[in-house]
């Protein structure tokens, strides 16, 4: 079952693993006040898990970190890629926005923050609305992308069968787009976490980055480990479930490549 | 209904950056059920006239016009059949032919009834539910002729479509072609590079010059058929030794010989 | 495609119309009293801020001053990552078993956002420059070894086997087969690199950093200065598009450079 690659992953992990014991515990080349020894991580996470930490147990923040990407997400989402196919299908639509485009894209999503928190608080709102930011423009550009790249015949030949025009965009061009469009809403997904730890990091009451940013202040290694392997595992958890996703939207595609 | 006529139609690319003359002046007149076969070097404009028809392109002076109506958009009353098959490969070969058929609002039951037949005549039925890139070549551009048949419509658009055919397929296909035309005969305009394709199927071919294309000469080949009686024979290499067939084969090919270019290309 | 090409007169109106929607809107809203000016400036506010932050320090230094900080930071970062990337992933594109090593733990990193790495980079190197620059090349780094690493694994299998066939040396394959072929992937890698690292470090100077264009505007923030946050954000506006444009010349250069078309 497992082949040659499998093994030599699970070597290397096993080998860092070894590493991180040998250089924390068994030797103490790296004091714990730098790096926590697995033992200090395996209690900093019972503690958090259980007891609580930084206002609430592990679960509540991250619960409250999932849920303000996946709304920030969707929101970028649904906005952005009709945007995008508009654009696209529309020359005129393109030219007047992208001037716009290219005037604010080049303020990267993060700088949004101290403006968002001016504006809404210290609250969700602002997080999503910074998170809708971050993510929306990839989702606008590979949208865009993706319909200029259709062939021409595959648009003139629903045209020929007299295809109506919102038949047309769910089942021609949204369709044909699709796997460019996957590729943004990847790395609109990408986007939104970057965000959302910085922007919880920044100032936040719940939530993994505000665990992040107590662990700091408080200067507590073990902390600050659960909380960056907290927010891998939910960045790689939803990053799957969309690559489940587009498995399941693109079976057409994917039978052209093996 | 289905009378197909070009009034001195002229094409130029890209006019305003100095601009490529692909058409002079085309005339033609296709009747209804009327089946007319385009031959000419390649970049001649065969597939631009096409287009044309199909209202995908507008001349840049003359008029193209359907049933006497000038063409302006594209419609299910043409179907095409493209050159490079244009199937959609997110919908399984069931669902591109049933596109056209859901688009003129037709009832479920009827639909499949269609889909079934056009289906058995372009023998996919094994096929019905694999999408595009799991089909050969020729399969695809089988259900890219079924597409268009499935619609019934009054003018059949088709660009090389037998192109991408093996050789025996496109035997059966032909012969398939010639069957229908007979059975429930519809104005088709069929682009081909070869010339015997040409010769078989069509009532008359217009011989096209290179670029910029113009017709040459067009060669009523229905008379000949008629007076020859070719139909008595079912398969197409009888009809091809036949002596009035190689004469008309052999008068285009010296036509088409004329056009090559410099270097015989 | 839908509909043909605009000439370049109708682009520029179009062009125009969408910006002025834009600015227009905002002026609109602030001018008219809709919006208070405190929560957000006209777009005239926000130029003479900037005008008057040219001179007038803000957070201990003036615009440019917080802007040369952190741009040294971001040279340093970015740098650092290019130097350590670039060489792993050409190697792991070469030696099977550095790829075996390297690939699960990237892939395991690869999922923690660069920004939550701030706590440690504090911890470890402090507000000052090293802090920032561990964040700047966590953002820079993934870029540059994913594409010099896929540059140098997809090259054409023939080059490497006509060069086997010469006797040449690992090391003499990896530099004069794998680099140059990878090059085009590598500039491209670089080009990302920049733009993600420029992101990380307006994030670091948010919360790790006490200086900076990015530290100017949470303490703009903190104090309701919304018109210094906005020029704060202009600034790195500009500064970003400026690096991407440099980099794109360079990598047209490239490429002229190497006779592939324009
Ligand atoms: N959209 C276009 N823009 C510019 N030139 C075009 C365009 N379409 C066709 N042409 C040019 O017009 C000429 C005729 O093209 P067309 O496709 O009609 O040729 P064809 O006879 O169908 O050729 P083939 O037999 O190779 O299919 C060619 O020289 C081609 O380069
Ligand atoms: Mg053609």
């Amino acid at each position: 079952m497992m082949g040659r690659k499998g093994l030599a992953s699970l070597t290397s992990v096993a080998a860092a693993l070894l590493l991180w014991f040998v250089v924390t515990t068994l030797t103490g080349l790296v004091s714990p006040g730098r790096f926590p020894s697995p033992a200090e991580f395996w209690q900093s996470l019972v503690q958090i898990a259980t007891r609580g930490y930084a206002g609430a147990p592990l679960l509540a923040h991250a619960v409250q970190s999932l849920k303000l990407v996946l709304l920030g997400f969707a929101v970028a989402v649904a906005t952005g890629v009709p945007l995008g196919l508009w654009m696209g299908w529309s020359r005129r639509a393109e030219a007047a926005i992208n001037p716009v485009f290219l005037l604010i894209r080049p303020i990267p999503p993060l700088a949004w923050i101290p403006l968002a928190i001016l504006w809404l608080g210290l609250g969700d709102a602002a997080k999503i609305m910074v998170i809708w930011f971050a993510a929306f423009v990839p989702s606008v550009i590979n949208a865009f992308a993706g319909v200029r790249a259709i062939d021409r015949p595959m648009i003139e030949a629903a045209r020929m069968l007299g295809t109506p025009r919102w038949r047309l965009v769910r089942e021609v061009i949204a369709p044909a787009a699709s796997p460019m469009i996957f590729t943004g809403l990847r790395l609109s997904l990408q986007a939104s976490w970057t965000t959302l730890v910085a922007a919880e990091l920044v100032g936040a009451l719940l939530g993994i980055g505000f665990v992040l940013n107590v662990a700091q202040q408080d200067i507590y290694p073990g902390m600050i480990l659960v909380g960056m392997v907290t927010v891998g595992l939910l960045g790689w958890a939803t990053t799957w479930l969309l690559a489940m996703a587009e498995q399941r939207a693109l079976a057409w595609n994917m039978a052209a490549r093996d | 209904m289905g009378s197909i006529r070009f009034d001195k139609v002229d094409k130029v690319f890209g006019p305003l950056t100095g601009g490529v003359k692909a058409l002079d002046s085309i005339d033609l007149e296709i009747a209804e059920k009327e089946f007319v076969a385009i031959v000419g070097p390649s970049g001649c404009g065969k597939t631009t006239c096409l287009r044309m028809v199909a209202g995908f392109e507008a001349p840049s002076a003359g008029v193209v016009s359907v049933n006497g109506k000038k063409v302006t958009a594209p419609g299910p009353d043409r179907a095409v059949v493209f050159q490079q098959f244009a199937l959609f490969p997110w919908k399984t070969v069931r669902e591109n032919i049933d596109l056209g058929l859901r688009n003129k609002g037709l009832a479920k039951s009827e639909r499949d009834e269609r889909i079934a037949s056009a289906l058995r005549l372009m023998n996919l039925e094994s096929h019905a539910d694999a999408f595009p890139h799991q089909l050969s070549g020729g399969m695809q551009q089988r259900v890219a002729i079924a597409r268009a048949y499935v619609l019934d419509p009054e003018v059949l658009l088709m660009d090389e479509p037998f192109g991408a055919l093996d050789a025996q397929t496109r035997v059966v296909m032909q012969e398939e072609l010639v069957r229908l035309a007979r059975v429930n005969p519809r104005t088709v305009l069929f682009i081909t590079h070869a010339v015997e394709e040409a010769v078989y199927l069509a009532d008359r071919v217009a011989v096209m010059t290179r670029r910029p294309g113009r017709i040459k000469e067009i060669l009523d080949i229905r008379s000949v058929r008629e007076a020859e009686n070719w139909d008595r024979h079912q398969k197409i290499e009888d009809v091809m030794d036949l002596e009035s067939f190689v004469h008309l084969r052999t008068q285009i090919w010296k036509s088409l010989r004329e056009e090559k270019g410099p270097l015989g290309v | 495609m839908r509909d043909t090409p605009l000439s370049f007169a109708e682009r520029i109106g179009w062009g125009a119309l969408g910006l002025a929607v834009l600015l227009g809107t905002w002026t609109l809203l602030t001018a008219s009293g809709l919006v208070p000016r405190p929560f957000l400036p006209t777009p005239l506010d926000v130029l003479d801020r900037m005008i008057e932050l040219m001179s007038a320090p803000f957070a201990g230094a003036t615009l440019p001053q917080h802007l040369a900080s952190s741009f040294e930071r971001y040279a340093y970062g970015v740098l650092l990552a290019a130097l350590i990337g670039v060489p792993l992933g050409l190697l792991m594109g070469w030696f099977r078993w550095l790829d075996d090593i390297v690939t699960p733990l990237f892939d395991g990193l690869r999922f923690i956002a660069p920004i939550a790495w701030v706590p440690f980079a504090a911890l470890w190197f402090g507000t000052g420059i090293g802090g920032p620059v561990l964040i700047i090349f966590a953002g820079a780094f993934p870029p540059c070894l994913i594409n010099a690493y896929r540059g140098a694994r997809f090259v054409e299998p023939r080059l490497i086997e006509a060069a086997r066939m010469l006797g040449t040396g690992n090391l003499r394959i990896i530099l004069e087969i794998l680099l140059p072929a990878a090059t085009p992937s590598i500039v491209a890698g670089l080009r990302v690199a920049a733009g993600l690292g420029w992101q990380s470090l307006v994030g670091a100077e948010l919360i790790v950093a006490a200086a900076g264009v990015g530290f100017m505007m949470v303490q703009a923030q903190a104090n309701v200065a919304t018109p210094t946050v906005m020029a704060g954000m202009v600034a790195i506006g500009i500064v970003g598009m400026v690096i991407d444009v440099a980099l794109r010349q360079g990598e047209a250069w490239l490429r002229r450079r190497r006779g592939l078309e324009a």
